[in-house]
């Protein structure tokens, strides 16, 4: 078979192609609408206390428990709708949940070991928790866009909590919440 | 020097392949999200799919999701290997000035 060195590349750009789609299609299969429901639970109840700050211990309460009910459900909806499974037992899926579960447990201890502390403290502490497990889940998946989003809702944790404490909400209803319904509205509409 | 496979150069056979390579080796993917991926239609990617299943390429199981019958497709370590191979022949190509 004689195959001109314009066709080969032509073929083997092809092939890359697809290869580039098919790996981000998959790895966004959940991505998007967590993070699109997670990024509207984090605008809200930030921006719920800003102004209302002697309820932010509800308020984020509400939002960890309607967060966890709707993540299940999700999760529960997609996965007959997953385009991939996998031939042995869904360990991977098992593992993720692992590591919140245990997530939510260190953060506890965290909180214990680290008390006294203001709640600005503890919700940065939680905030970037989070990001940790979503660079974790990055890393697991070989998604650049979870790694990169980890890190820079992290920063942007940090430059609220050290350079913007009386906008901390405001700040993180924007960029925490921001990034989070932002990333996840891309995924949806580029990597069908 | 690799050699170009006849059966995976065909070019939609090639994207189907490039598809599923990019799959972990435990994981199988729907026949209807591959023919949405490829934009290809059912009779279409089905023969092709024949085609490399002959082949001892790719291996199709039908089971069912939520009650519902599915086609999944995986790559087997034959169509790999061969796809792998059919790569490197096609970078040969490029960086030896043939054609």
């Amino acid at each position: 078979m004689n195959v001109s060195k314009e066709d080969a590349r032509i073929s083997l750009s092809a092939a890359q192609s697809v290869m580039d789609q098919t790996h981000k299609a998959i790895s966004s299969a959940y991505a998007n609408p967590l993070l699109i429901l997670w990024g509207i639970l984090w605008i809200t109840a930030f921006t719920a206390t800003h102004f209302y700050v002697h309820y932010a211990y509800y308020i984020f309460m509400t939002m960890a428990v309607v967060g966890g009910l709707s993540t299940t459900v999700i999760i529960r909806v997609f996965r007959s709708k997953a385009p991939v499974k996998e031939k042995s037992s869904p360990k991977f899926g098992r593992r993720v949940t692992a590591l919140w579960i245990f997530l939510c447990i260190y953060i506890i201890i965290w909180l214990f070991l680290f008390a006294p502390f203001t709640g600005l403290q503890c919700n940065a502490l939680i905030c970037t928790a989070v990001m940790f497990a979503y660079i974790v889940m990055g890393l697991w998946f070989n998604n650049r866009f979870m790694i990169v989003l980890g890190l820079a809702v992290t920063a942007g944790t940090l430059v609220g909590f050290y350079l913007l404490r009386n906008y901390y909400c405001l700040w993180m209803a924007l960029v925490g919440g921001g990034a989070l319904f932002g990333t996840g509205l891309y995924i949806r509409l580029r990597w069908r | 020097m690799a050699q170009l496979d006849n059966i995976i150069h065909q070019p939609v056979r090639l994207q189907i392949m490039s598809s599923l390579v990019s799959l972990d080796k435990n994981e199988q993917v729907n026949f209807t999200y591959l023919r949405k991926l490829l934009k290809l239609t059912d009779g279409n990617l089905g023969a092709h799919l024949a085609k490399l299943e002959e082949a001892g390429y790719v291996k199709i199981e039908k089971a069912f999701v939520a009650r519902k019958p599915c086609t999944f497709i995986n790559v087997t370590g034959k169509g790999r290997d061969a796809f792998e191979g059919h790569i490197v022949a096609l970078k040969d190509i490029i960086h030896s000035g043939k054609g």
